[in-house]
């Protein structure tokens, strides 16, 4: 990996003011908003887990999914405006690019995990130093399937329709993965729906050491089919276009 | 030298090329040696094949049938090390990054690059390196592109239809920077439809029609190769003139306006025969009509 065409991308990336809104202030300020709402009291879900920290952890991978989103995204505009030919002229190459993209999404989407999980602990998530290790490294390595998601989306999408996609997978992704609504609360199609995507599955391994009874096993595997599915695409996707 | 010398010394050795879309066959065999240090213009009408043979010397088509071969190597490995670079036709910039930037990413990724601010310097925009890439004239976007080009300092630069978005004062300008490159012993191919860009930048012209060279020579070769030159001149009182290398003789009154495939001998036999011709006047056919000659469609 060409680390100073990565530092590059990564100024260029996170310079974009709609970056820093989508990404980073509105998850910390959703986060500040929902805590001050429902955070009161002590609440905990059925799990045993408390409010604000669930919360947390919705909040964070919101995060992580839109930041990482969009850069995948952007491959599309790169393809189209001829970008990608004149990236061709050097040498890098087409995984290069890929694994380049790659590491961006996981980059964009570390500062929403950083912030959130601050403000969890200014507003009163306690958890022994380990803890809070293992939560900020799970949340953060859920960008993954996200990471793919996008750049399958950049891979197919033209870049008009890009916009929508991205805007259309986060919304989705947030409303039925749980984001929005806990699965606690859910009515029962949603749940069953919640737990055919990653989002759910990602809070699942994140809460996995705080409460009893997480399946961590179906987690990964959910988790992990997700991710070897979206590579699979990206990769034959990729071929095709070289 | 042999002809595998050559080949084996050649800056851009194609055999063979083919490529076809669908069933237009875009590459129609071409056979081509660029020695380096050449200048060469590749002309042709839009639909000739200049873009889809400059892809293939890139790398960035497959030949369907033949073999490239850029300083020995692959189009490829060569891209890699840095040889052959491109300034391409189309191709926006990056919207969200300053020319400095998009220079600076190009950069980035070659092993050997010379720093951004010559690159800008040498392209000639070293003024417009803070400026977004959205907010540049179409000359200006040619000389950022240029720039992009430059930047791992080729031994072969290619260019496809550079001058294209540009008015005449920045062509120049353009072709004198160029020029400056060139005259460090750079070899230079660029496809053009300008007749004037080939015939005054070039040593060499090769002209293409319908995915196959038609005429490859210098630009006063290509010239002679369709239609030789005008011999006008005065004969009084001369017959039926009879002479060596005419095609054609047109006559009004004394005034002969002969056709030559070759006027050094048609010259010297009027002149043998006729000692009272006078007013002699050899032209050349412009570049431009012998461009419209050989690609022109036979109909």
């Amino acid at each position: 990996m060409n680390t100073r065409f990565l530092a590059l991308e990564l100024r260029r990336a996170v310079r974009n003011g709609r970056y820093l809104i989508f990404t980073v202030v509105v998850p910390a300020v959703m986060y500040l908003l929902f805590v001050s709402l429902y955070g009161g009291g002590g609440g905990t879900f059925p799990n045993g887990l408390p409010i604000p920290t669930s919360l947390m952890m919705n909040m964070a991978l919101f995060g992580v999914m839109a930041g990482p989103l969009s850069i995948g995204a952007r491959i599309a505009v790169e393809r189209a405006i001829g970008w990608q030919r004149q990236l061709r002229l050097t040498p890098l190459t087409g995984s290069g690019y890929l694994f380049t993209k790659g590491a961006l999404g996981m980059l964009v989407g570390l500062p929403a995990v950083v912030l959130v999980c601050a403000l969890g602990a200014v507003k009163g998530v306690q958890l022994d130093a380990l803890h809070w290790v293992g939560v900020l490294v799970t949340l953060w390595l859920g960008a993954i399937p996200f990471v793919l998601m996008g750049i399958v989306i950049g891979l197919v999408a033209s870049p008009d329709g890009m916009q929508a996609i991205t805007g259309l997978a986060s919304m989705l992704l947030g409303l039925l993965g749980g984001i929005w609504i806990p699965a606690d609360v859910a009515p029962d199609w949603l749940a069953t729906l919640m737990k055919v995507l990653p989002v759910y599955w990602i809070k699942e391994l994140a809460q996995a050491p705080l409460v009893s009874g997480a399946d961590v096993k179906q987690a990964l595997l959910v988790v992990g089919l997700w991710v070897v599915g979206l590579s699979l695409i990206a990769v034959r996707r990729y071929r095709a276009q070289s | 030298m042999t002809e595998t010398a050559v080949r084996a010394g050649a800056a851009v050795a194609l055999s063979g090329l083919r490529k076809r879309f669908g069933e237009v066959r875009a590459v129609d065999g071409i056979d081509l040696v660029i020695s380096p240090g050449e200048v060469v213009a590749l002309l042709g009408p839009n639909g000739a094949g200049k873009s889809t043979t400059v892809d293939m010397m890139l790398g960035l088509s497959t030949p369907d049938a033949g073999t490239i071969s850029v300083f020995g190597k692959p189009p490829r490995e060569a891209v890699v090390a840095g040889q052959i670079s491109a300034m391409l036709q189309s191709g926006a910039l990056l919207e969200d990054a300053t020319v400095a930037e998009a220079v600076g990413l190009i950069a980035a990724l070659h092993r050997k690059p010379m720093p951004v601010a010559r690159a800008l310097e040498q392209a000639g925009i070293a003024d417009l390196a803070n400026r977004k890439c959205t907010k540049l004239s179409g000359g200006q976007r040619q000389r950022v592109r240029f720039a992009l080009a430059l930047v791992c300092e080729p031994d072969l630069l290619v260019l496809d239809e550079p001058t294209v978005a540009m008015d005449v004062e920045t062509r120049r300008t353009f072709w004198q920077q160029m020029r400056a490159y060139t005259d460090t012993g750079r070899t230079v191919l660029f496809a053009t439809h300008y007749l004037e860009e080939a015939e005054e930048y070039a040593d060499r012209v090769v002209l293409m029609r319908s995915g196959r060279i038609v005429a490859d020579g210098s630009v006063a070769q290509v010239r002679a190769a369709v239609s030789g030159r005008t011999l006008r001149a005065v004969v009084p009182g001369a017959g039926d003139l009879d002479l060596p290398g005419v095609r054609a003789v047109e006559r009004r009154g004394d005034q002969f306006t002969l056709t030559c495939t070759d006027s050094d001998a048609a010259v010297r036999a009027l002149l043998a025969q006729h000692p009272g011709a006078h007013d002699i006047e050899i032209t050349a056919l412009g570049l431009e009509d012998a461009f419209l000659a050989l690609t022109g469609e036979d109909d």
